[in-house]
């Protein structure tokens, strides 16, 4: 194996001068003997240089360790690309010096061209700040809007005021202008006509991204662009569903403001920031939003962090959605670079990189802490911008899919890598439910080609190969006998062998979430890390076909002594031959048969599909069912219906609602438990109406309880007597 | 029109077929006025349930066979609803506490792809609670009764969680007035010991194959056909003490082959020869695409409502039975330690494909004649 040969052996090079690496493009394949891999993309970075992920014709050097992937170096044989080891590497860092001839033309031009760009913005920041002020002194004293620039936040100061300075999502901002812009178009038109971009047909957008990359900023940037003014409304606003529908009736000629106190005209236009903050207070908040939506007269812009959450369903089929991405470093370094030339401070590029990859692309962060960082100095190199980095660490939160990505990739576990056992568990803890489940998926920890058995070939391989994966799945099923003591309720029978056994008995061993996160995760990953693809697991319709075998057993239970095992083993084999067989065999003439035969049982339709969809191999539903034809179905359930059937009993449902605790009242027999059910509903409804205002107050009353106990009680003596 | 094992099982005490010891012994205690709490276990099939319903009968007299099933609506203390289906008749009640079912409950999210329990069990001690409750504080009604108590039976009674069991133990000593507990199991293990002790345990063995053939005869007079003794034999040794299953199996040949003569050749059940697939897909090859496969397979069967334990039973006594005899000890070893993690887990699919994965490995490595290093834990 590729080891840490020699990790940290080798010094890292003084160079001659500052950038020694400067437009070069470097590319990393393999194990090197004394660097890990982020080690060197990082003396790399620091040096000037550009590490991309796969080698191109553009890449000036590839750097090989030990074990490089041979998709690299087919790419390097391609494009004919120098390759370099490890020493001659750190030799270029020491030798290089690009600072007289060296440096091409192209690299020169490039650069200073950015220059005069920054200098340009920086100077278009001057000049707008000074206007500002002249208008501040020029306009009334009572202007409220004359605050001077040096007291504002860095990100409010230097907030784009241009589309050409949003930082990416050129296209989004470009569709949303368009979109504003042509709104009262499509109002007139009844919102019939698509557009361009398809947008004009909805009434509102979504801007769904992660936070800090100019959602807001872009929304209202628009707004006023196409001549829109404004109405923000977000979390620290009210929007319960009755401020929400005020809004709606605002509309109406004779009260012309919204519930914020802002004047509405056709010219305004709503931003709902943070739709996905709408919770508690604001109840039925998002339902009203979206029949705001389907009436408004003025265009509505959503904002949120996470499409997929829950809460904005009922917005997703009501608005055109604007998924804004983190733009890349470039955009967001020349705007950054512009911001720090502009208040003089002397950040090189690959530090404001350095910054910028640090905050997950969050522009808001990067000047924040810019801003911080100004207050005690004026300059910033590499090693103090990761520091400031680290400090700031923004802990993003990765899905499942990237974790177990990353977890079961060739990386962490390799010898050279530097996370430690901690590290690894932390992603277990991004999100804890999901990620031993994702790990498991057959398509993530069968389907990597564990590194650990590269070198070896043949029937040694696959030994190794099943032997790692053995211990994989036993570690995963530790993790479960764990997982059992956090989550479980099971009486479980005390196995001295384990440890964790010794431990339990109980449930809700939450300490226990660091060992699970080590067996369910960690451990498997260290045995079979290598090249993962990304599988999501299938969905288990084992809970309903579950919840429908209940319901055949149970109705199948006046006649038949065995348990819901015992139905599914020998009476569902044994039930289908009398009752679903002659219909694959004799058709339609068999119906009747077949429906006595279900009498006899107590089964239903919905019992008989159950019972074909409980079937595996040649029984299974769809060899089954394509067997029936489809004239024989139809006679079936026609028959069926038009039939009277014995029933067993009587489910509570069929009386309206369900009573809330029959239990809890003395209820000799049967009869009077039907009183009691009819008695229920209006007082469901009293009680739906008491949770809406005060739900602890519900709780402590239990009128329900008062409340149905005297009738049933009344009735029982009344019958009695 | 039922099926046969419903149309001929035995109604009354002196019906049964076998074990009469047992049979004598409930006689006299349903006579003795003094009927103590009870718990009858034993193998599936072995005729736990009949026994129960003809001791009530014997207890009660007919009355008991006019069933009826009730639906109860429970709230939990976190204000979820349960439905429980209860069987009841004027003398008593049954109830399976494991099924318990939620109802109009909002599941969140995550559970969409992955349930950890399919059953609410852990609400089963408000169940019991309820429920015992409600009948013990009530007195028999109905002055013609012959008992002045009412019974309770607790199914999968080996099923129920610790909560469930210590709320049983003292309603069974304070409400012994008003009312007998029977709990039915499979397995006395799971029980608590304060629970054993408060009833008398009744085993019900699996019949004897003599006694088996007796029933099959039995019910072969019954049906008014001739019962070989080959297609007798074939069926008593192919259904394992399980007299349901042999009965049922009866039926579906019968259904097969009208004159039960020569070679007869048992269906198996549908999920069966699919473990038996599955157990043949282990053996063929051993790779990690093998084990996907297999595990595609388990996944089916699990959905399908065939519990684990079972799986693993018949795919682990199909592949002891196709290979080398040197790996079969360890493969079973294996097999029964996983069992009881399954037991222990929450998620038995881990466990299962753990298996599988084991048994691929110790195969491959008998094949390549390497002794695994490790094996023994």
């Amino acid at each position: 194996m590729a080891g840490p040969r020699a990790p940290g052996s080798k010094a890292v090079p003084e160079p001659q001068c500052a950038e020694p690496l400067a437009g070069l493009a470097f590319v990393f394949s393999g194990e090197l003997s004394s660097f890990s891999r982020d080690e060197a993309v990082d003396l790399a970075k620091r040096f000037g240089g550009r590490v991309t992920g796969q080698p191109s014709s553009r890449t000036s050097y590839v750097v090989l360790g030990d074990d490089a992937g041979p998709s690299k170096l087919a790419a390097i044989k391609k494009h004919n690309l120098r390759t370099l080891s490890e020493d001659e590497f750190l030799q270029l860092i020491a030798t290089r010096n690009p600072g007289g001839g060296e440096l091409d033309e192209k690299t020169r031009k490039k650069k200073e061209k950015e220059q005069d760009a920054i200098r340009e913005g920086a100077r278009e920041m001057e000049k707008r700040e000074k206007a500002a002020m002249k208008e501040a002194k020029a306009g009334s004293v009572g202007s409220a809007k004359a605050v001077d620039t040096s007291t504002q936040l860095w990100t409010v100061r230097y907030a784009p005021q241009t589309l050409k300075e949003i930082c990416g999502n050129k296209g989004q901002v470009e569709k949303l202008l368009l979109w504003l812009q042509d709104w009262p178009k499509s109002l007139k038109s009844g919102f019939s006509k698509p557009g361009k971009n398809g947008m004009n047909i909805f009434r509102a957008v979504m801007i769904t991204g992660p936070p800090g990359i100019g959602k807001t900023t872009s929304a209202h940037l628009c707004a006023k662009l196409a001549g829109f003014t404004p109405i923000e409304l977000n979390a620290s606003d009210a929007r319960s569903k009755k401020l929400v529908e005020l809004v709606i009736d605002s509309h109406k000629p004779n009260q012309k403001t919204n519930a914020a106190g802002v004047e509405i005209s056709d010219k305004s236009c709503l931003i709902m920031d943070e739709v996905d903050g709408m919770s508690a207070g604001d109840r039925g908040g998002v339902g009203a939003l979206n029949q705001l939506i389907k009436k408004t007269k003025i265009p509505i812009i959503c904002i949120a962090n996470d499409r997929q959450a829950q809460k904005l369903k009922p917005l997703i089929a009501t608005t055109y959605s604007l998924p804004f991405k983190k733009p890349d470093a470039a955009a967001v370094r020349s705007r950054i670079l512009t911001v720090a030339y502009k208040e003089k401070m002397k950040i090189p590029a690959n530090v404001v990189d350095q910054l910028v990859a640090g905050a997950q692309s969050d522009i808001r962060q990067v000047l924040n802490m810019l801003s911080t960082w100004k207050l005690s100095s004026s300059t910033m190199d590499f090693d103090e911008s990761k520091e400031l980095v680290k400090m700031n660490e923004k802990y993003a939160i990765m899905t499942p899919f990237n974790v177990t990505y990353k977890i079961l990739g060739p990386y962490t576990f390799s010898p050279t890598s530097r996370e430690t056992l901690g590290d690894k568990m932390e992603l277990y803890f991004h999100d804890f439910s999901f990620v031993p489940l994702f790990i498991q998926a057959p398509e993530n920890y069968l389907k990597t080609q564990p590194v650990k058995v590269r070198n070896l070939a043949g029937p040694e391989k696959d030994l190794k190969e099943l032997e790692l994966m053995d211990k994989a799945a036993t570690s995963i099923s530790d993790g479960d006998l764990v997982d059992g003591l956090i989550h479980g309720s099971v009486p479980r029978v005390v196995d001295l062998r384990s440890l964790i056994c010794k431990v339990c008995r109980s449930e809700q061993h939450w300490s226990l979430m660091p060992l699970h996160a080590v067996l369910s995760t960690v451990r498997p990953a260290s045995f079979i890390y290598g090249n993962c693809q990304q599988w999501l697991g299938q969905n288990s319709k084992q809970n309903k076909l579950s919840r429908q075998l209940n319901d055949v057993q149970v109705r199948m239970r006046l006649k038949v002594s065995g348990d819901k095992s015992e139905v599914r083993q020998s009476y569902i084999p044994a039930l289908f031959p009398v009752i679903v067989k002659p219909l694959m065999d004799v058709g339609a003439s068999a119906v009747d048969e077949v429906i006595d035969r279900m009498d006899d049982y107590y089964l239903s339709k919905e019992d008989w599909d159950t019972i074909v969809e409980l079937g595996v191999d040649q029984n299974k539903d769809e060899l089954v069912l394509k067997k029936i034809p489809a004239a024989t179905k139809t006679a079936l359930t026609r028959k069926y219906n038009s039939r009277e059937h014995p029933i067993p009993f009587h489910k509570a449902q069929d009386l309206g609602k369900a009573p809330k605790k029959i239990a809890a009242s003395e209820v000799p027999d049967l009869e009077e438990a039907f009183d009691v059910d009819e008695d229920v509903p209006e007082e469901v409804v009293e009680d739906d109406q008491g949770e809406d205002e005060d739900v602890s107050k519900d709780k402590l009353i239990k009128m329900p309880k008062a409340n149905k106990g005297k009738p049933a009680a009344a009735k029982a003596k009344g019958k009695k007597g | 029109m039922s099926l046969w094992v419903d149309k001929y099982r035995p109604r009354t005490l002196d019906d049964l077929h076998y074990h009469h010891d047992l049979t004598a012994r409930l006689k006299s205690l349903a006579a003795s006025g003094d009927f103590p709490h009870m718990l009858f276990y034993g193998p599936s099939g072995a005729g736990k349930k009949t026994r129960i319903a003809c001791t009530l009968r014997q207890l009660f007299g007919p009355g008991v066979e006019k069933l009826r099933i009730d639906q109860r609506v429970f709230l939990t203390p976190s204000k979820r609803k349960l439905d429980l289906n209860v069987v009841q008749s004027n003398f008593h009640i049954e109830i399976t506490p494991r099924l318990v079912l939620h109802s109009r409950t909002y599941l969140p999210r995550s559970s969409c792809i992955y349930t950890v329990n399919s059953e609410v069990g852990m609400y089963d001690r408000v169940v019991i609670q309820e429920i015992l409750k409600e009948i013990a504080q009530t007195q028999q009604v109905d002055l013609n009764a012959k008992q002045r108590f009412k019974v309770v039976i607790i199914n999968d009674a080996d099923t129920l969680s610790r909560d469930a069991q210590a709320a049983l133990r003292r309603t069974m000593e304070k409400y012994m007035n008003n009312m007998r507990i029977i709990l039915c199991a499979n397995s006395t293990s799971k029980l608590i010991a304060p629970i054993k002790s408060r009833c008398l345990l009744v085993r019900v063995a699996a019949p004897s194959s003599e006694e088996m053939h007796n029933a099959l005869e039995y019910v072969a007079k019954r049906e008014k056909f001739d019962l070989p003794p080959e297609a007798s034999q074939q069926i008593v040794e192919d259904s394992n003490g399980n007299l349901r299953k042999a009965i049922l199996v009866l039926e579906a040949l019968k259904m097969q082959s009208p004159d039960l003569s020569g070679p007869l050749s048992i269906a198996k059940p549908d999920w069966e020869t699919y473990c038996h697939k599955v157990a043949d897909m282990i053996i063929q090859e051993q790779s990690p695409q093998r084990v996907m496969d297999v595990r595609a397979k388990l996944y089916e069967l699990l959905s399908h409502c065939i519990p684990a334990t079972v799986i693993l039973k018949t795919v682990a006594e199909r592949v002891v039975d196709k290979v080398d005899e040197s790996i079969k000890a360890d493969i079973m070893h294996w097999a029964a330690i996983y069992e009881v993690r399954m037991r222990q887990g929450n998620k038995k699919i881990f466990h299962l494909e753990a298996w599988v994965v084991k048994v691929m490995s110790l195969y491959k490595h008998s094949f390549y004649g390497i002794d695994l290093d490790d094996f023994e834990e």
